[in-house]
């Protein structure tokens, strides 16, 4: 690119000046008037300068321009002499033409740099902002049914206290217990994409031990949903990993929880550990009723729109979730991917460098 | 029940009115004498004028920081102190564990996790105030067996082999049972001194020891992993 421009730039002033030269020679057969000749080579030096990058090809051009107007338009012709005052003046005024037109000329490509890389920033700014939009629209709209809910509930527990029968105010309680715990899965995975922060697309990484990360994930899945069992494999060697371990922990409990809502018929539920050379791959996997294929295309999109309320009335957390995770593991500089097994089931698969 | 002047004083202090109320009752229908404060300077005249047994605070105040409350509580107290924090910040834990505070818990939380919380911490305060003047002895925690005179850990009836740094870092954590112990706090108290990869050899440690003690992860045996934190003993009764 450099090698380029130096190439065309020297090509560009020769040309220039030549044609100066020539066209000169020519007025000069034409009229008998020498008038021209210092413009004609101002307007040349102004040429190159406009065209050319940094200060030196319009100095050299102009210097040669001087030399040219006293060797070859002032008496004696064909010979210099630079004791004529004249000379050493038009010398002076092509300096100031050439270092003028040039700083000029740099400070508007500098400004055009300047513009071409905001605009560039501007847009990887908007594709994130885009991608930001996007799930928050899907968590707002999931937010408002279990808000609806707990305050219709509460609502109706207070103003029709008395006439409620006991069973029946405890089951509103138990449903505002309910989708409290969901909103509250649900802000946990809003805080974890905030905590990607606007500035830096990398997150920081702390070295942070396997076996301690997969006990805090078990001990936390143990917690809400006691009654599943998860199967784990991993190296038996001290492996430590550099990650984010918060958000890192987020995925794979959404993950498994992701299993838990949506595999149907599920008997297993795998949370495996791989090392493969510099990588350690996490994989979730069940063997449950599989992912539809035309879900599985866009299953890990912000814009995930529900298909349809899922048969048994359960709410889908499932979109926002597993964007979450898309967008987590994209910032630890690493690709999520989700199949279907042979043998039935999901298998939901990323992986972390080791350095 | 208990008569009402032997009641444990527990004093919340949280800026959130509805949280401090739900908090409220809750430790009253379990048998706890509460008082609530809503910033931290009315937590420290509270405290100076009622001298609670347990203090449960929210680090998040807004007068200041709560951080300062702890301080200034630990010059002169041991009181037990709780802190409730918001989960994505590990740094605000480890200073508040650093400066004294007994445990942690995230918002959001359920009561039964609360209380479970206050009795362990309690208990385990009672505990280190009795065992103060006799540090030889013995410690139980479900099938688990430390012998301090003779420097022995069991499992069952099988003694588990631990190196000197392994055996120190099961009695640290074991003096202060049921208390979050921060990685530094650790460090400090076993090598007595810190160094760029002193975490990292307290992790590879804690390995070989839950592997000793055969625990795998998920297990909930004996010692807790707080991610990020540091390590804590379980209370023996805890669920």
């Amino acid at each position: 690119m450099k090698n380029y421009h130096r190439q065309r730039d020297i090509l560009f002033s020769v040309i220039v000046f030549f044609s100066t030269f020539a066209i000169n020679l020519l007025l000069q057969r034409l009229f008998t008037t020498q008038t021209l000749v210092p413009m004609i080579f101002v307007f040349g030096v102004f040429l190159i300068s406009l065209k050319t990058h940094g200060y030196c090809y319009g100095i050299v051009s102009a210097i040669v321009s001087v030399f040219a107007v006293n060797f070859a338009f002032t008496y004696p012709y064909y010979a210099f002499d630079f004791f004529v005052e004249e000379s050493i003046l038009s010398a002076v005024i092509m300096l100031i033409v050439a270092v003028s037109t040039s700083t000029l000329n740099i400070r508007i490509r500098d400004q055009e740099l300047l513009r071409v890389r905001e605009q560039e920033k501007l847009r990887a700014e908007s594709e994130k902002e885009r991608m930001r939009g996007n799930l928050l629209r899907a968590i707002s709209h999931d937010l408002r049914t279990p808000l609806t809910s707990i305050y219709g509930a509460s609502s109706t527990l207070i103003s029709k206290y008395d006439a409620l029968p006991k069973e029946q105010q405890l089951k509103l309680l138990g449903e505002i217990q309910e989708d409290s715990e969901w909103l509250i899965r649900m802000v946990e995975n809003l805080l974890s994409v905030t905590r990607i922060d606007n500035a830096r697309v990398e997150v920081v990484k702390t070295s942070t031990v396997l076996d301690e990360l997969i006990d805090s994930v078990l001990m936390k899945f143990a917690k809400k949903h006691p009654n599943q069992k998860v199967i784990t494999k991993m190296p038996d060697d001290f492996e430590d990993i550099p990650m984010d371990s918060i958000l890192i922990e987020q995925v794979l409990l959404n993950l498994l929880e992701n299993a838990v809502f949506h595999a149907k018929n599920m008997t297993e539920l795998v949370l495996s550990v791989s090392i493969a050379e510099d990588l350690a791959i996490f994989e979730v996997t069940d063997n449950g009723c599989g992912i539809p294929e035309e879900a599985l295309k866009k299953i890990f999109v912000g814009s995930y729109k529900r298909a349809a309320t899922p048969v048994d009335g359960t709410r889908s957390n499932m979109g926002i979730g597993l964007s979450v995770c898309a967008a987590i593991v994209k910032a630890h500089g690493s690709e999520i991917s989700a199949e279907n097994r042979t043998g039935g089931g999901a298998v939901f698969r990323f992986s972390l460098k080791k350095r | 029940m208990m008569m009402s002047n032997n009641k444990y004083k527990i004093m919340i202090v949280e800026d959130e009115a509805n949280i401090r109320s739900f908090i409220k009752v809750n430790l009253e229908t379990s048998g706890y004498q509460v008082i609530c404060a809503k910033n931290c300077a009315l937590g420290m005249m509270m405290y100076a004028s009622y001298r609670p047994d347990l203090i449960i605070l929210d680090l998040g105040l807004p007068d200041q920081d709560g951080l300062n409350l702890i301080q200034e509580v630990r010059e002169t107290d041991t009181v037990p102190v709780i802190v409730l924090s918001a989960r994505s910040n590990e740094k605000d834990k480890v200073e508040a564990l650093d400066l004294g505070a007994n445990d942690y818990i995230t918002k959001p939380f359920g009561t039964e996790e609360l209380l479970a919380r206050i009795r362990v911490v309690l208990r385990s305060h009672r505990h280190s105030k009795e065992n103060e003047n006799t540090p030889g002895g013995k410690f139980q925690l479900q099938d688990l067996l430390i012998d301090y005179d003779k420097r022995q850990v069991f499992v069952g009836k099988d003694e588990i082999d631990l190196t000197q740094i392994e055996y120190n870092i099961m009695a640290f954590l074991s003096f202060h049972t049921g208390k979050v112990l921060t990685y530094a706090a650790i460090i400090r108290t076993v090598w007595g001194y810190s160094d760029y990869g002193s975490v990292k050899k307290l992790q590879v440690n804690m390995k070989n020891i839950r592997k000793k003690m055969g625990v795998t992860p998920g297990e909930k045996r004996y010692i807790i992993n707080e991610l990020g934190v540091g390590y804590r003993m379980l209370e023996d009764d805890e669920p």
